[in-house]
């Protein structure tokens, strides 16, 4: 049997009255991307900084490629790439000069130091910019260079916090397709985002995180499960009429209508072929609508569902 | 190594900063620089030579009676038949060729006119029947002093030199009163010895005049013997490094709470590199960046205004000694910081006050009253005794008479780095 790249036990942490984390488990296999999902304070960035040994757990343990966070530190770290939430690189110096330092402090010299280095700036299309202050920068270019600053001794397990927070979408798409580069290499990623469309896109297993509680963990499509496969179509009407409920309800494809002041809550399968049928339906009972909102099943409905609360609040 | 990368990192990032630079080596060369520059020309011609005082003599006393005494007891090479005549001859001996440069006028109105037309500092008028009236018991000798208005040491020094040598004469007017009276008259043959007497005794008291009247102390004598510019320059540049030294300790160490801002901190301590690694490195760089401020500003400042140090064992104990308590001091303030929006608060003020008690002795050493002062409050902070120190070995003292300051230094360091990495480690680890 494979040994998991991070197993997780039941961690808590508080900060005085806060519990910022209560009773994380999880488990991510090798090679895998795993994502933390919540909203900011969800307490995403603290477990990771316990995983990255940062922080020390108040109780639980975890085990990063069998090394346990708790009595085997260096080891932790030794096999493991952190790339934080902020640009933690050094501005008045190169490119080359922090990717230079910054394998140093992962044990690397000599000719093995200058050629990853050499690759990272490859990988990371700085190579031009190598000379280059950090201070001169675009933000997107130090993201990518906090980036490869944590790849530089090839480790087994990356943990990548909110890597894409505050950059153009450009950046952004390099990111993400360096993320699935990553994997493709073999490496394990820890990735924790707010981000819904990331987290549906990247990971091969999702963790829902809020108020310091793991509330859901799955694929995208077992979480999606949850909130069922059917389309949320949601209707404004000017001038309701009792009798739309009714009516709607027996339009094929359609499963549950419910109302509220005047907002028709509609599940069906395959709402945009629904749709003209309960427009057509409407006009035959004189009913003005003015709004429309699909929503297919995803992750932010999967929240809504668990929290009550959209992922963004 | 990752100890080494981290202080040459740190040493990298100081010397990359302009305005650090400016601190550490623009700032106390620019100042001594410009007190050099002040003395600059007296620097080049090796010597320091006050503007000599100029002084014009109007002696109308002609028809004052002869001096009853031998040329025997007059100050050397005054030659002298009248008392008024003495006194212009005493203002014109060599012993105050230095301090005044006299010239004669032929009566009160034009030495008056001399002044007024500030070809001359002060007058120096002697009346008429001035003699006369000094050897009458029953009448007062005055002397006009006429000076310009708008100055007050150079007419000042003139007059107590006239004081001190007519405090002399009355002391002769007293003795001679007081042999007459109890002297019969077959015994008149003594005044003459005894007025002899009190004039060789006041000879001597009166023979360094210069020196007595214009008291000039320099904190080291070799150095003034050679170069007195260098005597005033010389401990201002030791104070300026000793300054800047312990600003440089406490903004290098400051990179410390810098990263922890930053972030990049944390990041160090997600790398398989211990803390005490981290710390050591941080720490080491404070030491070898203060190092290379300090060496660089003693070579410079020798190169530049010609300071000899002193003796070079002592002066590389001094040296390793402030760089140790600068470093130390830079670690324990930055212990003590929260984040570096306090640091301005410590720059500004604490190293400030500290820095300002340590060099009191040198500002202080025109006057030894300040001196005195300047040695007890400066010693309450290390500054005081790395000022102290370099001060000797400006002295040309030996190794062993820094020595004590040396102890000093190192016990500062040790009380201060055991109480930094105490907190830092707190802090940190």
């Amino acid at each position: 049997m494979t040994q998991s790249a991070i197993q997780v036990n039941d961690l808590h942490k508080a900060f005085g009255d806060n519990n910022a984390v209560q009773g994380v488990s999880f488990e991510v296999q090798q090679g895998e991307i795993f994502s933390l999902l919540g909203p900011n304070g969800a307490g995403k960035t603290t477990t990771i900084s316990m995983l990255a040994t940062l922080l020390r757990p108040d109780q639980g343990d975890a085990f990063v490629m069998g090394h346990s966070i708790r009595k085997e530190a260096t080891a932790v770290r030794a096999v493991l790439g952190v790339v934080p939430q902020e640009i933690a690189l050094y501005e008045d110096l190169s490119a080359r000069e922090n990717l230079l330092f910054w394998g140093k402090m992962y044990g690397l010299r000599g000719g093995v130091l200058k050629t990853r280095v050499d690759e990272a700036l490859e990988i990371i299309g700085l190579t031009e910019r190598a000379s280059g202050q950090l201070s001169k920068f675009s933000g997107g270019m130090k993201r990518r260079v906090n980036i490869a600053a944590a790849l530089l001794h090839r480790p087994a397990v990356i943990f990548m916090d909110e890597p894409t927070v505050g950059i153009d979408p450009q950046s952004r798409r390099n990111i993400l397709d360096s993320v699935v580069a990553l994997k493709e290499q073999g490496m394990t990623v820890l990735y924790t985002t707010h981000y819904m469309e990331e987290a549906q896109e990247l990971s091969d297993h999702i963790a829902i995180m809020d108020h310091g509680k793991l509330i859901s963990l799955g694929t995208h499509a077992e979480l999606v499960k949850i909130v069922g496969e059917a389309d949320r179509i949601r209707l404004a009407i000017h001038n309701p009429r009792e009798s739309l409920d009714q009516i709607w309800g027996m339009v094929p494809g359609v499963k549950q209508v419910s109302s509220k002041d005047g907002v028709f809550t509609i599940l069906a399968l395959n709402g945009h072929q629904v749709l003209p049928r309960l427009f057509e339906a409407a006009g035959d009972q004189a009913a003005q609508i003015t709004s429309v909102e699909i929503q297919q099943p995803d992750l932010e409905a999967v929240f809504l569902h668990l929290t009550g609360r959209a992922l963004r609040d | 190594m990752k100890i080494l990368a981290i202080a040459l990192k740190d040493i990298r990032h100081a010397l990359r900063s302009t305005i650090g630079l400016v601190f550490m080596f623009g700032l106390p060369l620019m100042v001594t620089g410009m007190f050099y520059l002040m003395f600059g020309q007296a620097a080049r011609s090796g010597s320091f030579e006050l503007a000599r005082i100029r002084v014009v003599v109007a002696n109308e006393d002609l028809e004052a009676p002869r001096l009853q005494t031998g040329s025997g007891a007059l100050p050397e090479g005054i030659k002298a038949d009248t008392l008024s005549e003495l006194v212009v001859a005493v203002l014109q001996s060599k012993d105050l060729a230095d301090l005044l440069e006299v010239s004669l006028a032929p009566d009160a109105t034009a030495a008056r006119q001399v002044v007024d037309s500030q070809q001359a500092q002060v007058a120096v008028i002697i009346p008429s029947g001035f003699s006369k009236q000094f050897a009458d018991i029953n009448s007062q000798a005055t002397v006009e002093f006429y000076q310009d208005p708008t100055l007050t040491i150079g007419p000042g020094i003139v007059r107590a030199i006239l004081n001190r040598f007519m405090d002399s004469i009355s002391g002769v007017k007293i003795a001679v009163d007081q042999v007459l009276d109890q002297t019969d008259a077959d015994q008149v043959a003594l005044v003459g010895q005894v007025i002899d007497a009190y004039l060789a005794t006041s000879r001597t008291q009166t023979s360094n005049a210069a020196d007595e009247f214009l008291e000039i102390h320099a904190p080291s004598g070799e150095v003034e013997e050679t170069n007195p510019v260098l005597a005033i320059v010389a401990p201002i540049m030791g104070g300026m490094m000793v300054f800047y030294a312990f600003y440089t300790g406490v903004s290098t160490a400051e990179s410390i709470l810098e990263e922890d801002e930053q972030r990049t901190l944390p990041r160090l301590f997600t790398t398989p590199t211990s803390r005490q690694a981290i710390l050591t490195g941080k720490f080491l760089a404070v030491f070898l960046t203060v190092s290379v401020q300090v060496v660089t500003l003693l070579v410079a400042s020798h190169l530049i205004f010609g300071i000899d140090w002193g003796a070079p064992q002592a002066v590389a104990m001094l040296a390793g000694g402030i760089i140790l308590v600068a470093s130390s001091t830079g670690i324990f303030v930055n212990s003590l910081l929260k984040d570096t929006r306090q640091g301005g608060i410590i720059f500004g003020g604490v190293l400030t006050i500290t820095g300002m008690l340590g060099m009191i002795r040198i500002f202080g050493s025109a006057s030894s009253a300040a001196a005195r002062m300047g040695d007890s409050v400066g010693l309450l902070v290390p500054q005081g005794w790395a000022v102290r120190g370099l001060v000797e070995s400006l002295n040309r003292q030996p190794p062993a008479q820094v020595l004590p300051e040396l102890l000093a230094l190192l016990a500062w360091s040790c009380v201060f780095f055991t109480l930094g990495i105490w907190r830092f480690r707190k802090r940190y680890g």
